[in-house]
């Protein structure tokens, strides 16, 4: 699995009352005990007690697991479990597919197709939580396809516009 | 019987026109008052927690807030049908709205706050900046009217520049920095005009706006008033609401680090000096800025329950919404004066918002899976959510207040810090990660700060993540991902229904890892 930029190869194997997980060669005793659908109690090597919880993020396809109050994302298998995540306004070369980055409304689109944009130009106005949110090229380039139209609600993830 | 007697039999039943945290708030004052809480809600939501805790609950519209929390008729009518004696708004929707508090008084009920008169004056900021200048306060430079919804660009851009940039666009029925903006060059006015029009039209359902001068590095100091329906107006000790993102306060502390004896003295009479002048009642605040000189200018006045209200409560023990209910009731204020002017150490209030921190506060609506909140000493949680409820997209992204009470102000930060680490909210992204950065902060910890202090900290960071796993976290974030599948229920319940209970857990393993292709053998 993926943790912060690091793969770590994870080997559980059921030892005694608990289990012998190794991280990358680093054994661990762990006693494990569940607390609800998504808590664990961990107790490693008979001392550090941790509190964890695990739940799938929606957006991203990751695992966000909180150990304590600290979040960790973890991608496993270096894949995603539950879909991918679009790529945002992202650099590079190829087309730009801005999408919504959570769910909303769209309140106004601020290009038509066929326009030329400027990097950091707003595009796209939607609105969530009673706040605008500008979404904006990150470089210039010609407005390609508009999936977006004024007062349409979107779900976190909808393709918006696509700037060639 | 007296008319006293009379009064006091009033309100025995109160319709809450409002939703989330705050209507659970008024909710336990009504329970605690003996009166019977009828709760009004949107499509949306059916299953809040007020809907729940409340005797009566009635449907009122569509999920949008014009449709429901904002229609003055749908809520009135509820009112009727239940029976209610009184209305009481909280804070938004329809909390400032001086057509709703005359609607509720021409159905022959108590409105739970101000008079229509004084919302209409104090609720407009232009109107309220004349008042406190008659009253005799100082009021930041700024223009004297809101403009016309179809000024042309050149009449704001010759107002703007004789107030002089940088400069503030704000709403006139404003209110939780919804229809502001900030513009530091000329040509920026008229966009932030039109944005600030667009959003205080869809929040208030008025697009007025109007200009101020920007101060440069001004601390967000506000006062607590209540006023009874006898001619007592009572300022409380003041609220510092400095740390604000966007013009959103995001923390707020009683009392100020700024703030000595001798200006506590003639701020808050002065905030009673202009509550006064236009007759008052109820709570309400003045809210101040306090510029690095130490002058003081009139703000605005919120004309309704402030966001912030608990740590008020904290400090002075003084519940405001049960005084609120007695006022309308009629009831004499008669708290010791004195008292709200000497705070009882220190509290500290985080608003935890529904935002995504790391990911530029991107708002982060959704299905709660897991809350578990903080307690034990000094700790107060006042929230609307629960395990299971979905975070709408249609309201304030704000689930929860989270106040730490302490004997001072380290101790209330301690404290804080403690309990952020016991809040767990998974299923949304929420703030707690950036409070916990936030709180350790060598320039917070000093008192160091003014209303912009937060903005210009959060441009530094470049998007760095406010709370950092340490390596070995993200051993153990491993070790629980993967006993996550060896021991999840689905797991546990099919090697049971296979009935080999001695292997359950290596078997779930097994075929749990076949499926992930986690183990590679």
């Amino acid at each position: 699995m993926d943790i912060g930029g690091r793969r770590l190869q994870v080997v559980v194997t059921r030892s005694g009352d608990g289990f012998a997980v190794s991280v990358d060669g680093r054994l661990h005793h762990v006693d494990a005990a569940r607390i609800d659908a998504h808590m664990l109690s961990l107790v490693v090597d008979s001392v550090r007690s941790n509190e964890v919880s695990i739940a799938a993020d929606p957006i991203g396809g990751l695992l966000t697991v909180h150990v304590g109050a600290t979040p960790v994302a973890v991608m496993l298998n270096g894949r995603r479990r539950w879909g991918r995540r679009e790529e945002g306004a992202g650099s590079g070369s190829g087309p730009q597919r801005l999408v919504a980055p959570m769910p909303g409304k769209v309140v106004r689109v601020l290009v038509k197709a066929g326009d030329l944009v400027a990097a950091s130009q707003p595009v796209v106005v939607v609105e969530a939580m009673k706040m605008e949110n500008e979404l904006r090229a990150s470089r210039e380039g010609t407005v390609a396809e508009i999936h977006a139209s004024e007062g349409m609600s979107v779900d976190a993830g909808a393709l918006l516009v696509v700037i060639q | 019987m007296s008319a006293q007697r009379v009064q006091l039999c009033r309100l025995k039943k109160i319709l809450i026109a409002n939703r989330g945290e705050i209507a659970v708030r008024i909710i336990r004052a009504c329970r605690e008052l003996g009166v019977s809480p009828v709760a009004v809600y949107s499509a949306c939501d059916r299953t809040a927690l007020h809907v729940r805790f409340a005797d009566e609950a009635y449907a009122i519209g569509p999920s949008a807030p014009r449709e429901s929390y904002l229609r003055i008729d749908a809520i009135i009518d509820a009112a009727k049908k239940s029976g209610a004696d009184g209305v009481h708004p909280g804070y938004g929707f329809l909390a400032e709205n001086e057509d709703f508090a005359a609607a509720v008084r021409d159905a022959g009920l108590t409105f739970i706050g101000p008079t229509p008169e004084a919302i209409e004056t104090m609720g407009s900021k232009t109107a309220a900046r004349t008042a406190a200048k008659r009253a005799g306060v100082p009021v930041v430079p700024g223009t004297e009217d809101p403009f016309a919804p179809d000024a042309p660009d050149a009449e704001i851009a010759k107002a703007a520049a004789a107030i002089g940039y940088p400069l503030l666009v704000k709403a006139v029925a404003g209110g939780g920095g919804k229809g502001m903006r900030t513009v530091t060059d000329a040509a920026d006015l008229a966009g932030a005009v039109r944005a600030a029009r667009s959003e205080a039209g869809a929040a208030f359902g008025d697009a007025a706006v109007y200009l101020e001068r920007r101060l440069t590095r001004p601390r967000h100091i506000e006062v607590q008033l209540l006023g009874d329906t006898h001619g007592t107006v009572l300022p409380f000790v003041e609220r510092e609401c400095s740390i604000q993102r966007r013009h959103q306060k995001v923390v707020e502390e009683t009392p100020s680090l700024a703030v000595s004896p001798a200006l506590r003295a003639q701020m808050t009479s002065a905030a009673a000096a202009v509550a006064k002048s236009v007759g008052y009642t109820n709570a309400g605040t003045i809210e101040f800025l306090l510029d690095e000189d130490g002058r003081f200018y009139f703000l605005e006045m919120n004309t309704r329950l402030q966001v912030e209200h608990p740590i008020t409560e904290m400090v002075t023990g003084v519940d405001l919404v049960r005084w609120q209910i007695r006022i309308a009731r009629g009831e004499r204020l008669d708290i010791d004066p004195e008292r709200l002017l000497r705070p009882a150490g220190h509290a500290i209030e985080c608003r935890i918002y529904a935002e995504d921190p790391d990911n530029n506060f991107l708002p982060s609506p959704g299905r709660i899976l897991q809350l578990r909140v903080p307690a034990g000493p000094g700790i107060r949680d006042d929230s609307g959510a629960t395990p299971g409820l979905e975070v709408p997209i249609f309201y304030d992204p704000m689930i929860s207040k989270l106040v730490a009470w302490a004997e001072d102000r380290p101790l209330a930060i301690a404290r804080m810090q403690r309990a952020l680490g016991e809040y767990l909210v998974t299923g949304i992204k929420t703030t707690v990660p950036f409070f916990s950065w936030l709180l350790g902060q060598p320039d917070f910890l000093a008192g160091r700060f003014h209303t912009t202090y937060l903005d210009d900290v959060l441009k530094t960071r470049n998007g760095r993540p406010f709370v950092e796993a340490t390596p070995a976290e993200e051993d153990m974030a491993a070790i629980a991902a993967a006993l996550e599948a060896v021991m999840s229920p689905s797991a546990l319940a099919f090697d049971a229904a296979a009935g080999r209970p001695e292997q359950t857990a290596s078997r779930g393993w097994r075929t749990q890892a076949r499926s992930e292709g986690l183990r590679s053998s």
